[in-house]
């Protein structure tokens, strides 16, 4: 029997997956295969594959990051009111800028949980708040509007990098997948990077490896928070006005993808590229539910709650399955060679 | 003659009021396999701690290759070379073997490369004279591939002493070879064994040396050549003999309570048939990983037996949960009073009454409080439990009241079979004698008593017959006239059949 | 030596001691400065406010003991008053409507049960999957209108006074209050509450039915979070889809600071209760002071973070404190 690292198969089941349901709205969706659609969808991608990307690496450690909806908000109108004043700023320095802002927060987040000892739902649900209040105060209820902002931005969402055939790739769409690809390299090609999957794997042995396990924690928040902010600033290049309510309950879109995509919510294993699919997955769905015709767009929350479930559900029982098997097969090996010949000597 | 790798000198560690280990000193050879034994508590584990760090000793010196070191933690153990292998091994199931055998080579640049790193992790793996695909999941692995991966990580940070604690107490016999061939590999490659084991056998097979503790004392180190199994069994044993010498007189049987035939529990134990009388203790021994304890869960319904039948009072009886055997008049004091007895940070009162706790609900499901605490108080009294009331934390007093808070707990439930496992365990001498009276009165109560124990003074002092098991195998049952330790050792690892011995009827 | 009683001086020392001291203080402050603080009908409107929030936070306080969380609670919620709304437009009565409703937060609660104690979910993923699905099925019954109309009889019930003056939500509040005082440290129930949440191995090694308790404890806070709804629904006399959004972050931090151990196992209901106190006077006080709704928010978000970061840091100056000495 070949040795399929389950990582692949969940790959394989989440790609069909997504085949399925492209296949599925295309029959139902006239004109699915359209250009629109293909940009809707991949600018939906662009905001939440970042911080999907985030949260990954934070859930690989056995942690959850609720705060990064605040911080995408945060960094974005930040970053727009910055604009603002100082409009001639370069724009790979304003994406420096937004990602910086975004690892400040996120670093708070790793210093409560890694050194306060917080538990990580529970510090980040408190800087959830804490963060949307900061925004709130600090836009004294003032919006962000596309005139404020200089003309490249407001231009950027429209700007195409590069054509492949007909189809276009928006530069937004290429940066988050930009991110993506330092990440994927990063977690499967940098040591440093590994010693998130061994936090999570098995924290006893990180520490017996001499591995710094509250560093390496610490270390994702931040992480997370500046993913956060890069899509704070495709978010802002993207709606171009920006209130309040900005990156609202995107910290649970990232999650489902997350989930979705295969990251074990248990830690220790998952991949940059079942975190793409799932992202794909969940912003299909949503984009996609928008235009049919036969449920209301309003089922999308309700969709997006049993797809985490399956998803999680399938984890499961795959995982415990894939257990019992193991298990199973070292007691048969542990079985004595020959029949004991001195069983059954009672009374 | 070559120069030690480590010695050990004078090392003394106490814990609270009892001493581990007492001017310990030993010294471990380059390329040698020495193997360590001696009873549960002699200070095996103390001394594997010091070794690699996890206590520092209170007295003492620790010399590598001629120089004294301080060890603080496994890193500073590992920067001298010292590594250990315990039962369960400490590998990544998320990684795979190649990354997991180097997972601590921060040196090796910050960029992996992954041909090189499954070509050396290979290579590591062929020096071992084993195979295994460096490439698979360690999820996947069986227990015995992921000691190969740890040795194998060991290897790589350039071990010199290589320490083995029960490594094949879980393992096969075709797992066991492969075991030994690689302690083999790795003395051939100059590196230092220290290997421990409850298994004789295996030591006469691979050791150099031999090493014998007692009650935290060195006793004894000589080439294996010189030594015989029984003088070093005797040495293992010799205080536990005299002092244990005066058995106490088996009690009177009533009718027969249990019975239990061929029962199996798919994958763990097989054809387990004993019958037991009130007022009897049946001891049950085996090494550890023998399947002893998954027996007794068996009957307490938490790991329900596969097949097999339980008659119980003369009625057969299906066990499938704990509450089921509750009602059956079963307890079980388990071992772990951690994490399975005890809830810690909870008074005595709320532990002592919870299996019983039906009993102390009036109208509406309220406790009556009442009479809780004053069951609770009746048995701090009995059991002499040091305290001064009911409503401190269980977490705040020590191991042996801890464990007679347990007992209360269970006495509780007024129970007719009553199965202990390995209830002196970590608990010092007194309280130990205090048990085991507790037991014994039990017994002349006529309770039907099961004591799983692998320590085998206690199994010897208590038992009105013991039940041997081997692998999941029950490998007979002795009367305690025709049983001494040394026979019991020699059924339990396999060296002698039962043939050899009377059976008790 | 560690074992002795608890003395007069250790009780103040405790976690409710200190809530009780800073209630004390919160109280003292906001009644210098605000007149009208301390009159009967601040103290009830300050309670009406928040009045679905800690009705819940009475059930999530079992869920944490029991070393759980159900973050689905505002979720549940909201899908039961927009249930409610859809029900009366539809011409149901909302006598029956009611009694649909607390039905569907049964059934919600089961959901949760089922997955957690039954599927093995960890019920930190289950709730969060659900505060997504629960709200999202909230959202297809209202979609994005709002309704209201509900009957007088049924509004009068968020408002006006009931029982002297006291309005039919704080009345079920101090009922419910007592009730769950009663069950928690009282009952057997409640002792298996608490040691699950110490140990659930050892629960279930000495007979205690741990996956029956779990799910009981889902079930009931999904029915208590339904009649939660309904009080909402009945304060605001109207619904939308994004109904009580939100109010699982008060909640749990008025359970975590009321001294129940996010870990489980540990906490009282009086505790909570004074948390609660704490939590609702220290938001009157800033509203009396005109401090807008998102900084008290802020306020509660960092209580929060405080009540768990601020014992174990004490623990860790102890440990230190500790290894001086001994060095």
């Amino acid at each position: 029997m070949r040795n399929f690292h389950p990582q692949t198969l969940r790959l394989i089941a989440l790609a069909l997956v997504l085949l399925a349901t492209v296949l599925f709205f295309s029959s139902q969706i006239d004109n699915y295969f359209s250009t629109r659609m293909l940009n809707r969808i991949a600018t939906s991608v662009a905001v939440i594959l970042p911080i999907a990307i985030g949260q990954a690496m934070v859930v690989m450690t056995r942690n959850i990051d609720l705060s990064i909806g605040s911080v995408v908000g945060i960094v974005a109108y930040i970053i727009g009111d910055f604009l603002g004043t100082h409009p001639d700023l370069h724009p790979v320095a304003v994406v420096f800028l937004a990602m910086a802002l975004g690892g400040f927060f996120g670093s708070i987040n790793g210093l409560l949980v890694s050194y306060g000892r917080v538990p990580s739902i529970i510090a980040t649900l408190g800087t959830l708040a804490l963060f949307r209040t900061f925004l709130v105060e600090y836009s004294d209820a003032r919006t962000i509007t596309t005139s404020s902002l200089p003309k490249w931005l407001v231009d950027l969402p429209q700007q195409t990098l590069f054509s492949i055939g007909p189809i276009d790739f928006r530069t937004i769409v290429v940066m988050a997948l930009v991110a993506a690809a330092v990440f994927w390299v990063a977690l499967s090609r940098l040591r440093v990077a590994r010693k998130i999957y061994t936090v999570g794997s098995n924290p006893d042995a990180a520490v017996m490896a001499g591995i710094n396990t509250a560093r390496v924690v610490f270390a994702t928040f931040v992480l997370s928070g500046a993913l956060a902010g890069l899509a704070g600033f495709i978010f802002l290049a993207k709606f171009g006005n920006i209130t309040v309510v900005a990156g609202l309950g995107f910290e649970l879109k990232a999650v489902a993808a997350v989930v979705v995509g295969g990251v074990n919510i248990f830690g220790g294993s998952g991949s940059i590229v079942g975190v793409l699919l799932g992202t794909v997955l969940v912003d299909t769905i949503d984009n996609s539910l928008t235009r049919w015709a036969v449920v209301s767009e309003f089922w999308r929350d309700a969709l997006l709650g049993m797809l985490i479930m399956t998803a999680v559900v399938a984890d499961t029982y795959m995982s415990r399955s894939f257990g019992r098997m193991k298990s199973k097969a070292a007691l048969e090996a542990a079985k004595p060679q020959q029949p004991a010949k001195a069983t059954g000597a009672s009374s | 003659m070559t120069s030690p790798v480590l010695e050990l000198r004078n090392i003394s560690k106490s814990f609270a009021m009892t001493a581990a280990l007492s001017d310990m000193s030993f010294s471990v050879l380059p390329g040698e396999i020495h193997a360590i034994v001696g009873e549960n508590g002699a200070g095996k584990s103390t001394l594997i701690k010091i070794m690699t760090g996890v206590h520092q000793p209170d007295h003492g010196t620790i010399l590598a290759d001629g120089k004294p070191v301080t060890v603080r933690s496994t890193q500073e153990a590992q920067a001298i070379g010292v590594a250990a292998i315990f039962q369960e091994p400490m590998v990544f199931p998320d990684l795979d073997v190649a990354e997991n055998i180097f997972i601590s080579h921060q040196q090796l640049g910050a960029v992996m490369n992954w041909r090189e790193l499954y070509k050396a992790s290979d290579e590591l793996i062929s020096r071992l004279g084993v195979t295994l695909d460096v490439r698979r999941a360690a999820s996947g692995l069986t227990l015995a591939e992921q000691q190969t991966v740890e040795i194998a990580r060991a290897l790589s940070l350039n071990v010199k002493v290589l320490i083995m604690d029960e490594p094949t107490a879980s393992l096969s016999a075709h797992e066991v070879e492969r075991l030994l061939t690689i302690a083999r590999a790795l003395k051939a490659s100059g590196v230092a064994v220290l290997y421990i084991s409850h298994r004789l056998d295996e030591i006469f097979r691979i050791a150099d040396r031999v090493t014998v503790l007692r009650d935290g004392k060195h006793i004894s180190t000589r080439p294996v050549a010189e030594v015989t199994e029984d003088g070093m069994v005797r040495e293992m044993v010799g205080r536990a003999i005299d002092s244990f010498a005066l058995k106490l007189k088996p009690n009177p049987h009533g009718e027969k309570l249990l019975e239990v035939e061929n029962l199996n529990r798919d994958g763990v134990f097989r054809n387990v048939s004993f019958d037991l009388h009130k007022g009897e203790v049946l001891c049950f021994a085996g090494l550890v990983g023998s399947r002893r304890t998954d027996v007794g869960l068996a009957l307490f319904g938490v790991e329900p037996a596969t097949s097999g039948r339980i008659t119980l009072g003369g009625k057969q009886v299906a066990i499938t949960s704990p509450q089921q055997a509750m009602a059956e008049g079963i307890a079980y004091v388990s071992e772990d009073r951690r994490k399975l007895g005890l809830a810690i940070t909870m008074p005595i009162y709320a532990n002592a009454s919870l299996p019983s706790l039906k009993k102390f609900l009036s109208r509406f499901g309220l406790i009556d409080r009442k009479a809780e605490n004053a069951m609770a108080e009746t048995y701090r009294q009995q059991l002499s439990i040091k305290s001064p009331d009911v409503v401190i934390e269980v977490g705040k007093l020590s191991g042996g009241n801890q464990q007679k808070v347990m007992l209360a707990k269970w006495l509780e439930t007024k129970p007719r079979l009553l199965i202990f496992d390995e209830p002196t365990r970590g608990i010092d001498v007194g309280a130990k004698a205090e048990v085991h009276n507790i037991i014994r009165d039990l017994a002349k109560q006529g309770v039907a008593i099961i004591v799983i124990s692998s320590d085998l003074p206690e199994v010897l002092a208590l038992a009105d017959r013991i039940l041997v098991m081997r692998e999941g195998s029950q490998m007979g049952i002795f009367s305690i006239a025709d049983s001494s330790q040394e026979n019991i050792i020699a059924v339990a690892t396999g060296q002698a059949s039962t043939e050899h011995m009377a059976l008790a009827s | 030596m560690a074992i002795s009683s608890p003395s007069i001086l250790a009780r103040l020392g405790t976690w409710e001691g200190l809530l009780l001291i800073i209630l004390i203080v919160t109280v003292s402050v906001n009644a210098a400065i605000v007149p009208q603080f301390l009159t009967l009908q601040n103290q009830i409107n300050l309670f009406q406010l928040s009045i679905e929030k800690i009705i819940v936070a009475l059930a999530m306080t079992f869920i944490i003991i029991n070393a759980e969380i159900d973050l689905s609670v505002a979720s549940v919620m909201g899908l039961s008053a927009c249930a409610f709304a859809v029900l009366v437009q539809a011409g149901v009565p909302a006598g029956l409507a009611i009694i649909l409703c607390l039905a569907l937060g049964a059934l919600a609660g089961s959901v949760n049960a089922f997955f957690i104690a039954y599927a093995g979910i960890p019920s930190l993923v289950v709730t969060l999957a659900m505060l997504i699905g629960f709200r999202g099925f909230a959202r297809v019954l209202l979609e994005d209108q709002g309704i209201g109309g509900f009957p007088e009889w049924f509004n009068s019930l968020g408002r006006d006074p009931f029982l002297g003056p006291f309005p039919l939500s704080l009345v079920t509040f101090a009922v419910l209050f007592v009730i769950a005082a009663i069950i928690l440290h009282r009952t057997g129930f409640g002792r298996e509450v608490f040691v699950i949440g110490n140990n659930a191995d050892m629960a279930r090694y000495s007979g205690v039915q741990v996956k029956r308790v779990k799910a009981i404890l889902f079930i009931g806070t999904g029915v208590i979070s339904a009649l939660a709804g309904l009080f909402y629904a009945a304060r605001l006399a109207s619904v939308r889809g994004d109904a009580a959004n939100g109010f699982e972050l008060d909640i749990i931090t008025m359970v975590l600071l009321g001294g129940v151990s996010i870990f489980g196992g540990r906490g009282s209901i009086i505790g909570v209760l004074f948390s609660i106190l704490i939590v609702l006077n220290l938001r009157n006080g800033m509203a009396l002071m005109n401090i807008t709704g998102h900084i008290q928010t802020a306020v509660i978000g960092i209580l929060l973070i405080l009540s768990v970061l601020g014992p174990n840091l004490a623990e860790r100056a102890k440990s230190f404190g500790k290894a001086g000495a001994s060095a």
